[in-house]
């Protein structure tokens, strides 16, 4: 489901929110009116009572009766509120003696003396009062009907609720205007990462805008930063590769113009040909090699898995045994069974081992001496009869970097291999000078 | 005309070695900037060939001790930069010319022409004495405007002479400019050339002063 924009759904929680408060409210509001109107009514109706009972009752007669029903009628004014009270005066035996001429004479004599109670005359549900008179012989009944009550409840409970409706309202308005004002930095942001020209990696400005986004900001720049380390890394990889390319290109082109100048003699021509197959094996290992540092610089994930490094060291010295025993090279092999790394990518670990003999090999003088050790430590090999100077031995391990002095065939990229897979296993690479000769070391 | 050149990538060496020889060039090469330091104070090189990259020693220091020395050989670099800067700064260090890897050997033979012409105060790219006409790049001889078919060596006798008209030509620096170190020279080398130059383009055009050399005389 396609979620709503942040603005619309804050807007709407609100919304949410002010009604449940609102109903709350309203509810308690409600209940508050009815009990004020209650306990108005009810004082209002006691005071009548008491009013009533403190009068002289005994001389009452039919007439009198019949001279308050015409006063009443009189002062009854058509427009005045009906406020649905009616009171009636009964002797001690029950018999109604005086009434209001309206309410009053539906009135029963009996019930609870001196408290309200709930009754039901005819259709509708009367609150009613009944009071000693003070020379208890007479029962003064007061009653309201509690339809008029429960009517000017709701008639107090709508005025009470319009303003708070108008206000909801307005504060609804004003919560639409302040979240746009708000939102106007995220949108800001967005707008900027928006209309960013493609190779623009610059920082976000971090100032001047609400902590609430500031981890976010933070967080594209670190990301920014990243790409940008990431693209410059790729930058320099390709230049020096473009770089490195030169030269073998150069050869091909140059043995090739020789090829074609030679063509009418045989001899010269295969030479030339045996140059052009060398020149192009070069360049096939070269491009090789870096595709293969790209991948790892890249941050390519490979399997890691159970190691047998017996197996693959020893693979690695058959690989090479045509080279060792031409140069009548003395290899040795001690391991421990216990490797430092014993997780990791066959295929890596394998390249790894490869460019390490093949250096070995490669640099060492005729009759040297080559020791691959591997322990719980470290795996380290070294080869006798060639030191490398103090102030290269840093510089060795960086991407086509080659020691002056060189006569052996190399793109500089073997020992920068070997630094990259190492580091992909978590590991660390040395190289140092022993009394002897030149060691490689991986440990982690 | 005997180019030293000092590149340290083998097979580039061995390609422009081969392929300059063909071409008519004496070459000697080197691949150590110490050795090829040493070998253009020991000889008199026509022209240099100078990779930047060398792994013992760099050409740009190499090229500055020369002209310091006053060595004036002109100096074609290779570089393997394309960067602008490397190049005025090797043109600055006494360079004459520069070449951008890859490079294609056609154009060293025509820098490598261009340069040596410039130092014998050549102007035309063809050189012509009396009815004979030589063009360096091609490596052909006319007389007449008719061919003439000259063995590698008897023409680069003749580019040697050509360029150092009015001057007289030992026989040692003849032998030294036609022939690279590891060549074998017989002792009488150079005079079965100038026999098969006067064969082939008339008896009087060198004439040999008695004990001390040849020489090419308007």
């Amino acid at each position: 489901m396609k979620k709503l924009n942040l603005r619309i759904r804050l807007m709407l929680s609100a919304i949410a929110i002010a009604l449940v408060v609102f109903t709350v409210a309203g509810v308690l509001s409600w209940k508050e009116c009815q009990e004020k109107v209650a306990e108005f009514f009810d004082t209002y109706q006691l005071s009548l009572a008491r009013g009533l009972s403190s009068t002289d009752w005994d001389d009452v007669s039919e007439y009198t009766q019949q001279i308050s029903n015409q006063i009443i009628k009189s002062v009854h004014n058509a427009d005045e509120e009906d406020e649905a009270i009616g009171f009636a005066v009964f002797d001690n035996i029950g018999n109604r003696i005086f009434h209001d001429n309206k309410y009053g004479k539906y009135f029963s004599p009996f019930g609870r003396n001196s408290s309200f109670s709930t009754e039901r005359i005819g259709k509708e549900k009367w609150r009613v009062i009944r009071v000693m008179s003070t020379d208890k012989n007479f029962i003064i009944a007061v009653g309201q009907e509690l339809d008029y009550r429960n009517e000017i409840v709701e008639e107090m409970f709508e005025e009470f609720m319009i303003p708070w409706i108008i206000g909801l309202f307005l504060m609804l308005i004003a919560m639409m205007w302040v979240l746009t004002i708000e939102f106007r930095p995220l949108n800001k942001l967005a707008k900027n990462l928006q209309n960013r020209h493609d190779s623009d990696l610059s920082p976000l400005n971090e100032t001047d805008i609400p902590s609430e986004i500031k981890p976010l900001t933070r967080a594209v720049n670190h990301l920014l930063k990243k790409i940008d380390g990431m693209i410059t890394r790729e930058r320099s990889f390709i230049a020096d590769a473009a770089h490195e390319l030169r030269s073998p290109l150069t050869a091909l082109k140059v043995q090739l113009e020789v090829a074609e100048m030679t063509a009418d003699k045989p001899h010269a021509l295969s030479d030339s040909f045996r140059k052009l197959e060398q020149g192009i094996a070069r360049s096939s290992r070269l491009v090789e090699q870096l595709l293969i540092l790209s991948r790892i610089e890249s941050g390519e994930v490979f399997e890691p898995e159970i190691l047998n490094w017996q197996q693959l060291i020893q693979q690695i010295i058959d690989e090479y045994k045509s080279e060792i025993s031409a140069k009548q090279i003395n290899i040795q092999n001690k391991f421990t069974k216990a490797a430092f790394l014993t997780q990791g990518n066959a295929f890596l670990i394998s390249l790894m081992l490869r460019n390490l003999v093949d250096n070995a090999v490669k640099y060492s003088p005729n009759g040297a001496k080559i020791e691959i050790k591997l322990n719980n430590q470290s795996l380290s090999v070294c080869n006798s009869g060639i030191k490398v100077d103090e102030e290269q031995l840093s510089k060795l391990g960086q991407r086509f970097y080659r020691p002056s002095g060189q006569t052996a065939k190399g793109s500089g990229l073997g020992l920068a291999i070997v630094h990259k897979i190492a580091s992909a296993h978590h590991c660390q690479t040395k190289f140092y000078n022993t009394k002897t000769g030149f060691c490689v070391s991986i440990f982690n | 005309m005997r180019i030293l050149l000092i590149e340290d990538d083998s097979l580039i060496g061995d390609g422009l070695k081969t392929g300059l020889e063909k071409l008519g060039f004496t070459i000697d090469w080197f691949t150590g900037g110490n050795d090829g330091h040493e070998a253009l104070l020991q000889t008199p090189y026509d022209a240099v060939v100078l990779d930047l990259g060398l792994p013992e020693r760099d050409g740009l220091s190499i090229l500055k001790d020369w002209r310091n020395r006053g060595q004036m050989a002109p100096v074609l670099i290779l570089t393997a930069r394309g960067d602008v800067d490397e190049r005025i700064l090797g043109l600055n260090s006494g360079a004459d010319d520069y070449l951008s890897k890859p490079f294609s050997l056609k154009e060293v033979q025509a820098r490598l022409n261009a340069l040596l012409r410039r130092s014998s105060c050549v102007i035309k790219p063809e050189i012509s004495y009396k009815n004979i006409t030589f063009n360096p790049q091609t490596r052909k001889t006319f007389i007449n405007n008719g061919e003439v078919i000259l063995s590698p060596k008897e023409t680069a006798l003749l580019e040697l002479l050509l360029l150092n008209r009015n001057k007289i030509l030992s026989k040692e620096t003849i032998e030294n400019k036609l022939y690279s170190w590891e060549d074998d020279v017989s002792s009488n080398a150079v005079e079965v050339h100038i026999h098969h130059l006067r064969k082939k383009l008339g008896k009087d055009v060198v004439r040999t002063v008695n004990k001390i050399g040849y020489i090419l005389e308007d």
